[in-house]
């Protein structure tokens, strides 16, 4: 869900509501948004500032450049099959069949094949979701999301496994307020974190979060920003970890998305960058990009029949001489 | 062009391909008959054979081809990763081809791990076809050529010369084939690099049934051998068999179950190593596309799907996975202008 452990410096004072009818406050928002201020002016002056949506929350707020730069790529075979028992509850079983690399000497690329079948159980209810998995090695995955209130949320993620000290498991409440969230996280090893996120204009929300690590007695602050119309997104992320996260998603036409996103991590200083297409038909669906490590990739989905899609998957990377390939059907989805 | 050569065994009793007179038909046809395993049905057999033409039997499938139903069907060409080939004409006779192959491939390791790395290769390739004459180059970046000539020299002549050559010193390898085709029986005689000869025979002993025999040379090691080969096929079915002093045993069998189903076996063995595998196989044809799947006793399960997505435009979907050595192999692959 998202990335925490991202901050920076305090938000901006703009994230108070300022009061209706106060016209010095007018141009001051002028100096954020990228439109000219005499139009911005009077569009400011008939925004109704005490009925603003409710922001993305605060994980979320990349959620369409991810949608387009990380699809799910694989090397291999994949098959996926969902039984729906009832209406709320179904089965899955997934099954993989690969290489997987494994870590190295040297530059050069080492893959062994593996195969794994997942096992999985999903309850969803207007209020309750629950969502289980189990792997062949003994890896069991746990999410639940529990409606405690209308504006209140109860959200657990869990990954247990046989080794020791492996099992990772967080809880996560959500507030949601009419023009704002909040969320507070409590995980193992000592993990706490917190987020808020306010909506400025109805277009402008921004964000901040803190975390701390209490086993490697760490702290951090992190700032969110995100613009977005019906026809583009753009997000800005910057911690006190030293990560920078920038994205823009242009929405072309109806079927066709440009999205784009930057990522710089000031401790190691390591960048990338990657361009990416979206391109929805009426049967298909194909995601592809291109990223400044030699990586590109696409990834296309399908829809054979009702309920089965055919996947193919495609990851090259020059640098690095890696090729991955696959193949996948996904039946009762 | 199926390969097996250097294989021997036995010279095959050779009953003579003439009957002057009528009393001595029968005799011959018994002569078949004790030569290769005797029918199910003799006297069936022999009223049918009575009024077989011993004059006009069809000319056998040449002797590196007699298992090449079971071949199809069971030695697809399987892949890892991702394959994109593309075909142009440039006239009718001559066409210019592009290989992109991307994938991993197997390295040899210690233990009974599967290690694999990424590799990828590209080919370029330039053919012409001709009615007497058919060139076939193929260059692959890593400098390795492969090269293949037909000529037919007359109407029963053919010279074939199969090449490939690599940028390794010793690694390189010619053969050079003449191909006889007679009336009712093929002959060749072949001359390979490292002091290789080798010739065989086949010749039709009835309309269902051919036997051939080679017999092979190999200078640099010092080493000769004769194989035995026996084909009858009909219409519905191809049964082969093979032997040779190498210790080789091969035996097909494939069966045409429907206009679209065909399902096909084979069985190995050597001798000299005690290995054995026993293949079991179908090749499903249908309107657009075409599956091929196989068994076999080694565990291995592979599956070679070729869909036509419009004329000219073939897509591959490849399968395999060996289970004892936890190997799998997935590809995909495009070929364009076939």
């Amino acid at each position: 869900m998202g990335s925490v452990a991202s901050a920076a410096a305090p938000p901006s004072p703009h994230s108070a509501l300022p009061q209706e009818g106060a016209p010095p406050y007018g141009p001051g928002l002028a100096g954020i948004l990228p439109q000219t201020s005499v139009g911005e002016e009077k569009k400011e002056e008939k925004v109704d500032y005490l009925n603003l949506l409710c922001p993305v929350p605060f994980e979320e707020i990349q959620r369409e450049a991810l949608m387009s730069l990380k699809p799910e790529l694989f090397e291999g075979l994949r098959f996926d099959f969902t039984k729906g028992l009832n209406q709320k509850f179904s089965l899955s079983h997934s099954v993989f069949m690969g290489s997987l690399e494994v870590p190295a000497q040297g530059s050069e690329t080492i893959k062994v094949p593996t195969a794994h079948y997942e096992f999985g159980a999903n309850f969803l209810d207007p209020k309750l979701m629950l969502i289980g998995r189990v792997m062949t090695d003994g890896r069991l995955n746990a999410r639940v999301k529990c409606d405690l209130t209308d504006n209140l949320m109860l959200k657990v993620n869990a990954q247990l496994t046989q080794e020791a000290h492996y099992s990772q498991g967080m809880f996560n409440f959500d507030y949601k307020g009419s023009d704002y969230r909040a969320q507070f996280q409590i995980g193992n090893n000592a993990f706490y974190g917190a987020n808020y996120i306010q909506s400025v204009t109805p277009n402008l929300s921004m964000g901040t979060e803190m975390f701390w690590l209490g086993h490697q007695r760490k702290s951090g602050i992190g700032f969110a920003c995100r613009y977005n119309t019906d026809k583009m997104v753009g997000t800005l992320q910057v911690a006190s970890t030293g990560i920078v996260a920038l994205s823009y998603v242009q929405k072309i036409s109806e079927k066709v998305s440009l999205a784009s996103d930057f990522m710089y991590n000031h401790m190691s200083r390591d960048v990338t960058s990657s361009f990416g297409y979206d391109y929805l038909l009426r049967q298909c669906r194909l995601r592809g990009k291109i990223d400044s490590n030699g990586v590109v990739a696409a990834y296309l989905e399908e829809r054979l029949n009702m309920g089965v899609n055919f996947l193919l998957s495609a990851e090259i990377d020059h640098c690095k001489k890696n090729y991955k390939f696959g193949f996948g059907m996904t039946v009762g989805e | 062009m199926g390969s097996s050569v250097s294989q021997a065994g036995a010279p095959p009793p050779h009953p003579p391909t003439y009957a002057s007179t009528p009393p001595f038909a029968p005799a011959a046809a018994d002569a078949a008959d004790a030569a290769a395993a005797p029918p199910p049905k003799p006297h069936e057999e022999e009223a049918t054979e009575e009024k077989v033409d011993y004059l006009n039997l069809p000319c056998p499938v040449p002797y590196e081809e007699i298992q090449r139903e079971a071949f199809m069907a069971l030695k697809p060409d399987l892949f890892e990763g991702m394959r994109f080939d593309l075909t142009k004409m440039i006239t009718p006779y001559f066409a210019l081809t592009h290989s992109v192959a991307m994938g991993s491939i197997e390295i040899p390791a210690q233990g009974s791990e599967v290690i694999k790395v990424p590799t990828s290769n590209y080919e370029f390739g330039a053919n012409f076809i001709n009615q007497r004459t058919m060139l076939m180059g193929r260059v692959s970046h890593e400098g390795r050529e492969n090269i293949r000539v037909k000529h037919d020299i007359t109407d029963n002549l053919s010279l074939k010369i199969n090449a490939q050559l690599t940028s390794e010193p010793h690694y390189s390898q010619g053969m050079l084939n003449f191909d006889y085709k007679g009336k009712d029986f093929r002959s060749q005689v072949q001359f390979g690099n490292n002091g290789f000869y080798g010739a065989n025979y086949i010749q039709s002993v009835s309309k269902n049934l051919s036997l051939g025999t080679e017999a092979f040379w190999l200078g640099q090691q010092r080493k000769s051998g004769v194989g035995v080969v026996a084909r009858y096929d009909t219409k519905k079915m191809v049964a082969t068999a093979q032997i040779a002093t190498t210790g080789m045993v091969a035996l097909s069998y494939v069966q045409k179950v429907s206009e679209k189903v065909s399902l096909a076996s084979d069985f190995m063995y050597n001798q000299m190593t005690k290995d054995v595998t026993a293949s079991f196989g179908y090749d499903y044809m249908l309107r657009q596309c075409r599956l091929r799947g196989k068994l076999d006793t080694n565990g291995v399960i592979s599956s070679l799907l070729e869909e036509r997505l419009t004329p000219g435009v073939t897509f591959q979907l490849s399968a395999e996975l060996d289970h004892w050595k936890k190997d799998y192999k997935f590809g995909f692959g495009m070929a364009l202008g076939e």
